[in-house]
C-alpha cells in the first residue's frame, strides 16, 4: 500500500498514513487539495499536502472549535464562520435552534465542492436557508462589515504561517471585535502546545491587546501534529468558561462537563503566558 | 498583498515559528523598502532572561558594538540590563537615554583620549586595560578608578576570534597590576574573551583556569581581586544547532564555584547572544546571472551595507520568497549590490531560485551587521526596525 507522508517544517515528526485510495487531486488558485481513503481514518481532506479532517475524526475538532462559544454565548442568533470550507464548522453552528444567519466565509470555493462531495455528511449545513456563502477573504468580509450584530465569529483556518495568516493580526481581530455584539464571542485555533507554544501564547498577546478576555481551551486531535490542539477564544464582556444555555445538541464528544474541563486551569494559563512552561 | 515563501525544517531550527509569524506579518504591508532588518523583541527578552540565569554572583552587560540602534538600546534599558561600551560614540546614546553610570563599564583595553574624558564626567568606573600606557592614560583621566585586566586566553573554536589584538599573559598581566596599584587606580579584577561565536566550551576551562592562575598570584603580591569579567562569546544558531547558553552557564558556574572565592563577583557581556538570533535581514533579489558554470543571485544587502561578518566565515541561512521556479533548488553564489568584487556574501548556498525582486531574508542577523554598514557606493545603511 502506498504511504502519505505529512511534512510540515515546525513539527518534529512526520505523520505516515496508509492510502488505500487517491479519490481526488487538484489544485486550486490557493492551494493543492486532495482526498485520500485510509483505512482507520476513511476519507481524508488534504490541503498543501497537511491533513485537515477525516471522516472518523473530525468531529472532536469541529464541535470543539463551535459549541463552547456557541454555549457561552446566552442567545446566539448569527454567526459568522471564516474558512472552514469543509461545512463542518458550519453544520455544527445549525444544531442551535437559536441560529437566524450563519455567514459562511471561504475564500476557496475549491474546498466547498470538493467536501459537498467526498464528505456529504460534512458538508450537511452549507445548503440550510439559514446559511449565505461568501466566496472571499475572512479578514476583508469582516472589515466591511459596518454593523455590530454577529454573535459569534468562528475561524477555521489553515497554518497560521500560510496565507490565512491575515486571519490572525491584530488589524483583523479589531475588525470582529468592532463586528461582534456585546455578548458576541470570538474563537479561532491555534495550533498546539506541544510544538507550536512560543504560537499560541503569540496569539493570545496579539488577542489581548483587542479584547478584554481572552482564554484558551484545548482538545486532542489525534491526526493535527502535537495533538494537543489550543483554541483561543474572546469576546468583549462575557467568560466563555460559562455555560449559559442549557446543553441540548446532539454530539458526540462536546458536552458541559467537557466545556469546563477544557479550559486550561489558571495557574497554568498565568504560567503559560508568563513563558513559564518550559518543554 | 500576502507573500508566501518556501519554507523548510532547516529554517524550523533557526527561526521560531512565532517570530517567522511576526516577520511575516510585517512584509504583509502595502509598502515595504528593503533593505532593512527587523528585530524581534520577544526573542530578546527571552535571551536576556536566560544570560546569566545560571551564574551565581553574575551581572549582565549588553556590549553595545553588536547592534547600536537607540530603539533596541532604549528597549534593552527598560529591562534593566547594564551596558559595555567602547567609545564617546556609545556613551552619548546612552547617556541620550539616562543610563546610571553605574550600569556602565567599558572593556575596551585601548581607550582614546576624548572617550576617557567623556567616560570621566560620565561617571563610569569600571575599565579594562592591557598595557602600561592605559594605566597611564586611566591615572590621569579617571584616577582611582576600578580596573580590570585582559588576559589573553586560546580562542580556537571561535568563529569570530579576537585574541591577538588584545590581552597579556600572566607574568605581564601580574605586573600590570601591581603598577596598576602603584599608580593609584583599583585593580579589581581579570577579564578574558574567549572570542566571539565560540562553540568550543571547552575554551572557558582554560581561560578560567589562566585566570585561577593570575587570581592566586596576585593575591600572593597582596592584590585582592572581587571580579571577574568572562566576557562574551555565547553562539548562537546561523545555520546549525550550537551548545545552548545553559549548558555553557553551568560549566562555567561549576568551574568558578571550584576555584574561586565564594564571593567574586561575575560580569558577562553579551552582544550576539542577546540580539543575534532576534534579527532577520529583509531584502531583495535585484539581479541573476549566469557566470561560467556559477549561478550568481545579486540581492540588495552585501558586505558593505550589513552582511561584513560573511567575509570572517559567518553563513547565513535563508529563505527566499516562492516564485514559478520554487521546485528545484539550485547552488548559489550570493551577492551585494555594489560593484566591489569583494562584495561576496557566500558560494555554494542551497536555494530555490527566486525571481527578480522577490524578498530574501536572512536569518540570525541582528549582530555585527548593521553596526558595520557603510555608505559604500551610495548603498544606504539598513534601518532597524523592532517588531
Amino acid at each position: 500500500m502506498i504511504k502519505f507522508f505529512e511534512k510540515a517544517p515546525y513539527v518534529p515528526v512526520e505523520y505516515a498514513y496508509d492510502v488505500e485510495e487517491i479519490l481526488y487531486k487538484g489544485k486550486s488558485k490557493f492551494q493543492e487539495i486532495m482526498v485520500i481513503r485510509n483505512p482507520y481514518y476513511g476519507k481524508m481532506l488534504l490541503l498543501d499536502n497537511v491533513v485537515q479532517i477525516t471522516e472518523r475524526d473530525e468531529f472532536f475538532y469541529h464541535e470543539m472549535l463551535t459549541h463552547i462559544a456557541m454555549h457561552s454565548h446566552p442567545d446566539p442568533k448569527k454567526a459568522v464562520v471564516i474558512g472552514g470550507g469543509d461545512g463542518g464548522v458550519v453544520r455544527e453552528v445549525l444544531k442551535h435552534k437559536t441560529i437566524e444567519k450563519v455567514y459562511f466565509v471561504e475564500i476557496d470555493e475549491e474546498v466547498i465542492n470538493i467536501s459537498r462531495r467526498f464528505f456529504p455528511n460534512v458538508a450537511s449545513g452549507i445548503d440550510d436557508p439559514r446559511v449565505e456563502i461568501k466566496i472571499m477573504d475572512g479578514a476583508e468580509f469582516i472589515r466591511k462589515r459596518k454593523a455590530s450584530d454577529i454573535d459569534a465569529v468562528i475561524v477555521d483556518s489553515t497554518d497560521i504561517i500560510g496565507f490565512a495568516r491575515t486571519l490572525f493580526t491584530t488589524d483583523f481581530f479589531a475588525s470582529i471585535k468592532n463586528c461582534l455584539t456585546d455578548k458576541g464571542m470570538f474563537v479561532t485555533h491555534t495550533e498546539s502546545l506541544h510544538f507550536h507554544k512560543d504560537m499560541v501564547i503569540e496569539i493570545q498577546e496579539v488577542l489581548k491587546k483587542v479584547f478584554p478576555i481572552v482564554d484558551l481551551y484545548t482538545a486532542n486531535i489525534v491526526t493535527y501534529p502535537g495533538n494537543w490542539w489550543a483554541f483561543a477564544v474572546a469576546s468583549k464582556n462575557l467568560s466563555p468558561r460559562e455555560i449559559r444555555r442549557e446543553v441540548k445538541i446532539k454530539t458526540k464528544y462536546y458536552s458541559d462537563e467537557i466545556h469546563t474541563q477544557a479550559f486550561m486551569p489558571k495557574g497554568m494559563y498565568d504560567k503559560l503566558m508568563q513563558r513559564k512552561l518550559k518543554w | 498583498m500576502i507573500r508566501t515563501f518556501k519554507i523548510d525544517k532547516s529554517h524550523a531550527g533557526i527561526i521560531s515559528e512565532s517570530t517567522l509569524f511576526k516577520v511575516l506579518r510585517y512584509l504583509d504591508k502595502e509598502k515595504i523598502e528593503t533593505p532593512f532588518l527587523l528585530i524581534d523583541t520577544s526573542i530578546v527578552r527571552e535571551k536576556i532572561s536566560m544570560i546569566g540565569q545560571y551564574i551565581k554572583n553574575s551581572k549582565v552587560f549588553y556590549a553595545v558594538k553588536a547592534n547600536p540602534d537607540v530603539e533596541i538600546l532604549r528597549f534593552i534599558n527598560e529591562l534593566k540590563l547594564g551596558f559595555e561600551i567602547a567609545s564617546e560614540g556609545e556613551l552619548e546614546m546612552l547617556s541620550e537615554l539616562k543610563v546610571k553610570p553605574e550600569r556602565i563599564i567599558s572593556s575596551n583595553p585601548v581607550k582614546s583620549f576624548k572617550f576617557l574624558k567623556i567616560a570621566a564626567s560620565y561617571g563610569i568606573k569600571y575599565f579594562s586595560y592591557d598595557s602600561a600606557e592605559e594605566v597611564d592614560k586611566l591615572a590621569r583621566f579617571i584616577p582611582g578608578c576600578n580596573v580590570y585586566i585582559r588576559l589573553s586566553v586560546p580562542n580556537e573554536g571561535s568563529e569570530w576570534p579576537l585574541s591577538k589584538k588584545f590581552g597579556v599573559e600572566l607574568d605581564e598581566a601580574l605586573e600590570l597590576l601591581s603598577y596598576a596599584k602603584k599608580k593609584k587606580l583599583k585593580p579589581v579584577g581579570i577579564t578574558f574573551h574567549v572570542g566571539s561565536q565560540c562553540t568550543n566550551i571547552y575554551n572557558w576551562n582554560i581561560a578560567l583556569d589562566k585566570a585561577k592562575l593570575l587570581w592566586d598570584k596576585a593575591k600572593k603580591k597582596g592584590i585582592r581581586l572581587s571580579l571577574l569579567n568572562i566576557g562574551g562569546g555565547y553562539p548562537i544558531r546561523y545555520t546549525k544547532n550550537v551548545i545552548d547558553i545553559e549548558t555553557i552557564e553551568k560549566n562555567i558556574n561549576r568551574l568558578i564555584y571550584e576555584k574561586f572565592p565564594e564571593n567574586v563577583e561575575i560580569y558577562i557581556e553579551p552582544g550576539r547572544a542577546v540580539i543575534g538570533d532576534a534579527g532577520i535581514f529583509v531584502a531583495t533579489v535585484i539581479g541573476k546571472a549566469k557566470r561560467g558554470d556559477e549561478d550568481w543571485l545579486y540581492i540588495d544587502v552585501g558586505v558593505f551595507n550589513g552582511l561584513m561578518e560573511s567575509v570572517g566565515g559567518i553563513k547565513y541561512n535563508y529563505i527566499v520568497e516562492k516564485s514559478k521556479h520554487t521546485g528545484n533548488k539550485k547552488l548559489w553564489t550570493i551577492t551585494g549590490p555594489s560593484c566591489d568584487s569583494f562584495d561576496v556574501i557566500d558560494s555554494n548556498v542551497a536555494l530555490p531560485e527566486p525571481d527578480i525582486n522577490n524578498l530574501v531574508l536572512i536569518l540570525s542577523s541582528g549582530a555585527y551587521t548593521v553596526s558595520y554598514a557603510s555608505e559604500f557606493n551610495g548603498f544606504s545603511i539598513p534601518e532597524t526596525i523592532l517588531i
